[in-house]
């Protein structure tokens, strides 16, 4: 596992698991703005790639106590990511301000050591080449390279729109180091109609995940690997939080 | 003779011939170059990457979506949402945000097409596709026969349709049954002028029974944002909702109290709510005339129809009782086809808490006059029922129409299996669909006419059923029609006036323009994208519920299931396509488990519902109601109530793309269509199904 490496901006998301209804609103806007092509079968796991998946929890009880809870899982951009550490062509790294964990595609050798390592199943590989429909391909935007078949792809934040949310604010003479609350979001955060993603630099007092990340409900997935993600998620629900890591059954619930 | 010293002159004759040829070697790059030749990748057209925004808003998403629209270089690539839209304010649903890539969608219809005698297709070009419609249309004026179907929901597109129906002499002009017409029947059957809009934004307490209203029914999208703008993540929630369905859907996912009842008992719950509000002293105007009814509607007899614990609907009420603007929302999961008299009661719980016309409350809603002189009136088009009249054809008890129109709708697919969609476009003269997908409606007509997408026609959206505000808005083309495909509305009015039947405008581009006007809109505004809403709202007038017909109504619906048989719950989400579009190529990444296992479709059920049958998860199992029969596989999901089993809508197309064909089967196989007693409106309903082992 890397070393801590400290960041002064540190862009994080807070998603609310009780705000999250499962519509898979998110994971459309992803798949479009990154360029990630379409599965004619999307449960076949060897076609379909998601850089954000939607998983559906459940509380566990029987019939009419049972609940259940949606988790978006986007890469968690760990502040000691086990993927980066295993890759031997330096393809993916943790070195830019921000902590975005990057995924260069042209240096990956498809070993899939990083998907291994992964704890979160947020990396996946192109055992095919990508195919859009005739004619879709003319839907691909000019942000995100569209990646071979043989490299390991993952979300980045949509890293690209980082870098043009920096490029406006040189533009407009404003310190690009220093963006406002909201200058900067994920496709994701945009997509969701029920507001449950937030999105921001944790480290920034006047953004609001910096505030939203200290909430006694707020958790971390597998949090006790010591993986130090940047996605955070907030549930008032007990059983939310308790299946966010690996308790014993004698240890309380975090929050 | 080849002796042994001239076979080797020739053996290593030929080796230095070879070698000194560029044979070998150009051989061997080849190979490598082979070997190296991945297959054809696309590559970014960054050209001047030139960013333009268009905001519009979608037509393909019932819940009217306000997009921005992202263009690169001209090419449409992203919908967006436009935080500027009074009613999606920023929210876009997973079906408007695959818009733009469904544009390409291999089902997608590229030219006119004709079908001929051997049931094939030949392609025809505009010209003669025109001729054809001509000509039919001419004959069906003569004889009155026309009988036209409209897959829009809010559009002045069903005003030039309506208008056409009646200009050739006939009244069938027909919607897509829905949600708007069992709350219009309603509506009408209680006195009402107008029409109904929820003012879920402003309510701080939400009782949906039925209506999914966080994930398909009614403006959904602007419901989700209000109701997650009334959720901040650092604060206390300024709205609750509860949802009584019987399955924990996605708006159960959301909802602070999921009330499990059994599918078809949601009378029997809105009447338990009503006998304790009597009890607790509620009373209003004109729904004293079901106190009595309500009387015996106690929470253990409720209990013992819809299998709810007594003490959730007594939460439910005091819920209800302690929040200040209380709103009462009956819907059903399928939004197509349901029952009017649990409408009825709700509008009346919603009387009997003083919420009508109130803010958060139930709103009467002004309706705006058509501009197109023949037309339909708003209350007229709710008032035609198509469910009826296809089964009216296909009792005999009317003849057979001429000439059939489809315009966006796909009935064969979406309409109950057993009520006659297919027997009707077989019986009628001619059939013509204006599609923009080469659907299992479009295959069974004679004329297949390519129809420009929600993205590429000027177009407009008025008032989506459910919204609290009267609603106006254009939907601006953000891109030139692709294929051969043209706007059915400007195909339409040109034909009509060449048969000598003119509708008053030369284009459909003036009739919005004369719609902008009579609303007192100003047209510049709209053409730069502006959405117009009003709050003015008509002033009530008593209602009278009829109480008797709540009664007949009832009786039909406390036939208790048969031994061994469930009730059918569906399970519908908007990312899997409308009754007239399908589940775009960027959705099918969205289904799971919970609607597909190996390929069929999920027969989800609590785990004491499949143990009392005996079967097990996984297993192979056919549904069977009547002689439909459905393959399913059992999967357990405690979120299904007892003696039910929840299946997915929106699979089983047979012929659709690649991305729908072959993916389980049609839940509406099942369905039948019935007459709902006391009201008389055409119903579609699931009998209870037997599982049998497959």
């Amino acid at each position: 596992m890397s070393a801590t490496q400290e960041f002064r901006i540190k862009w994080g998301m807070v998603i609310d698991l009780d705000k999250c209804t499962g519509c898979g609103s998110c994971m459309v806007a992803c798949q479009a703005e990154n360029n990630v092509p379409p599965a004619e079968d999307g449960l076949n796991r060897r076609r379909a790639l998601n850089w954000l998946l939607v998983y559906r929890l459940s509380n566990g009880k029987p019939f009419p106590d049972h609940d259940i809870a949606y988790l978006p899982r986007p890469c968690m951009q760990c502040g000691k990511p086990s993927c980066v550490s295993v890759c031997p062509v330096v393809a993916t790294t943790k070195d830019e301000e921000g902590g975005i964990v990057s995924q260069v595609t042209p240096r990956c050798i498809g070993c899939r050591y990083c998907m291994a390592s992964c704890p979160y199943h947020a990396r996946y590989f192109n055992w095919h080449d990508p195919v859009w429909p005739a004619g879709m391909e003319k839907t691909l935007t000019p942000d995100v390279s569209v990646r071979p078949r043989g490299v390991v792809e993952k979300c980045t934040f949509c890293h690209h729109r980082l870098m043009a949310a920096k490029d406006r604010a040189y533009a407009e003479g404003r310190d690009p180091e220093k963006l406002p609350d909201g200058a900067y979001v994920t496709s994701c955060t945009e997509a969701c109609p029920n507001g449950a993603i937030s999105f921001g630099d944790v480290n920034n007092p006047e953004h609001k995940v910096h505030e939203l990340i200290k909430s006694p409900y707020a958790f971390r997935l597998l949090e006790r690997l010591g993986t130090d993600p940047q996605v955070w998620y907030v549930s008032r629900r007990e059983w939310v939080r308790r299946l966010g890591d690996n308790y014993l059954n004698n240890e309380p619930t975090k929050g | 003779m080849l002796d042994r010293r001239g076979f080797l002159k020739f053996v290593g004759g030929a080796a230095v011939g070879t070698l000194a040829t560029p044979v070998v070697w150009k051989g061997l790059d080849d190979l490598s170059i082979w070997t190296q030749n991945w297959p054809w990748i696309p590559r970014l057209d960054k050209g001047n990457n030139l960013n333009t925004y268009i905001t519009t808003t979608s037509k393909l998403c019932p819940s009217a979506s306000g997009m921005r629209v992202r263009l690169v270089n001209g090419r449409p690539v992203r919908v967006l949402g436009d935080v500027n839209n009074p009613l999606s304010r920023g929210g876009v649903s997973a079906l408007a945000s695959a818009e733009v890539q469904l544009r390409y969608s291999p089902a997608r219809l590229k030219r006119p097409l004709r079908k001929t005698s051997d049931g094939t297709y030949v392609a025809i070009s505009w010209s003669e596709a025109e001729t054809v419609l001509r000509a039919e249309l001419a004959k069906a004026a003569k004889d009155g026969g026309l009988l036209c179907l409209s897959g829009d929901e809010n559009g002045t597109m069903n005003e030039l349709l309506s208008a056409l129906t009646v200009a050739t002499g006939s009244s069938d002009f027909y919607l897509m049954p829905g949600e708007a017409q069992t709350t219009a029947a309603a509506w009408k059957s209680l006195g009402g002028k107008g029409r109904v809009g929820y003012d879920f934004a402003r309510s701080d307490y939400v009782l949906a029974v039925g209506a999914g209203v966080l994930e398909n029914w009614g403006p959904v999208v602007g419901n989700r944002r209000a109701w997650g703008q009334a959720r901040p993540q650092d604060g206390e929630p300024a709205m609750r909702l509860a949802y009584a369905g019987p399955v924990q859907n996605n708006t159960a996912a959301g909802a602070d109290l999921w009330l499990p009842i059994r599918p078809g008992t949601e009378m029997a719950f809105l009447l338990g709510i009503a006998q304790i509000l009597f009890a607790r002293g509620c009373q209003s105007a004109g729904v004293e005339s079901f106190v009595q009814l309500a009387s015996e509607w106690t929470p253990d007899k409720v209990a013992a129809v819809t299998g709810l614990a007594p003490e959730r609907l007594q939460m439910a009420v005091e819920q209800l009782l302690s929040a200040k603007a209380p709103l009462i929302i009956v819907g059903t999961d399928l939004a197509q086809g349901g029952e009017a008299v649990p409408v009825i009661l709700g509008i009346a719980l919603n009387t009997l808490l003083d919420r009508i016309n109130q803010d958060g409350g139930l709103r009467v809603l002004p309706v705006a006059e058509p501009v197109f002189s023949r037309a339909m009136s708003y209350g007229d088009m709710m008032a035609q029922d198509f469910t009826a009249a296809v089964r009216a054809v296909a009792e005999k008890k009317r003849p057979a129409p001429s000439m059939v129109m489809i315009y966006e709708a796909n009935p064969v697919y979406a309409m109950p299996g057993g009520a006659g969609v297919e027997a009707l476009l077989q019986n009628a003269g001619f059939t013509v669909s204006f599609s923009c997908f080469f659907d299992e409606t479009a295959k069974q007509c004679d004329l297949i006419l390519p129809a420009a997408m929600g993205l590429e026609r000027l177009d407009d959206v008025s008032t989506p059923f459910g919204f609290g505000e009267s609603f106006y808005t254009l939907c601006r083309p953000v891109a030139k029609p692709l294929y051969e495909a043209r706007a059915a509305g400007d195909v339409l009015l040109g034909v009509a006036r060449q048969i000598g039947l003119d509708l008053g405008y030369a284009s459909y581009k003036d009739a919005l323009e004369a719609k902008a006007a009579r609303l007192g809109i100003d047209w510049g505004k709209l053409m730069e994208g502006a959405c117009i809403t009003s709050r003015v709202t008509l002033p009530l007038q008593s209602l009278i519920f009829p109480s008797e017909q709540i009664a007949t109504a009832l009786q039909g619906r406390l036939a208790q299931p048969e031994k061994g048989t469930l009730a059918v719950a569906t399970l519908t989400k908007l990312a899997f396509g409308t009754a007239d579009s399908a589940i775009p190529p960027f959705c099918t990444k969205l289904v799971t488990d919970a609607e597909l296992t190996a390929g069929e479709l999920s027969a989800s059920m609590n785990s004491a519902t499949i143990r009392s049958l005996g079967l097990s998860e996984g297993m192979k199992v056919r549904l069977v109601a009547g002689e439909a029969s459905l393959p399913a596989r059992v999967r357990a999901f405690e979120g299904v109530a007892m003696g039910t089993v929840a299946l997915a809508t929106g699979f089983g197309h047979a012929n659709f793309d690649a991305f729908n064909n072959g993916k389980g089967s049609n839940v509406m196989d099942l369905f039948t269509a019935v007459e709902e007693p006391g009201t008389g409106l055409a119903v579609w309903r699931c009998p209870d199904v037997k599982i049998v082992k497959a």
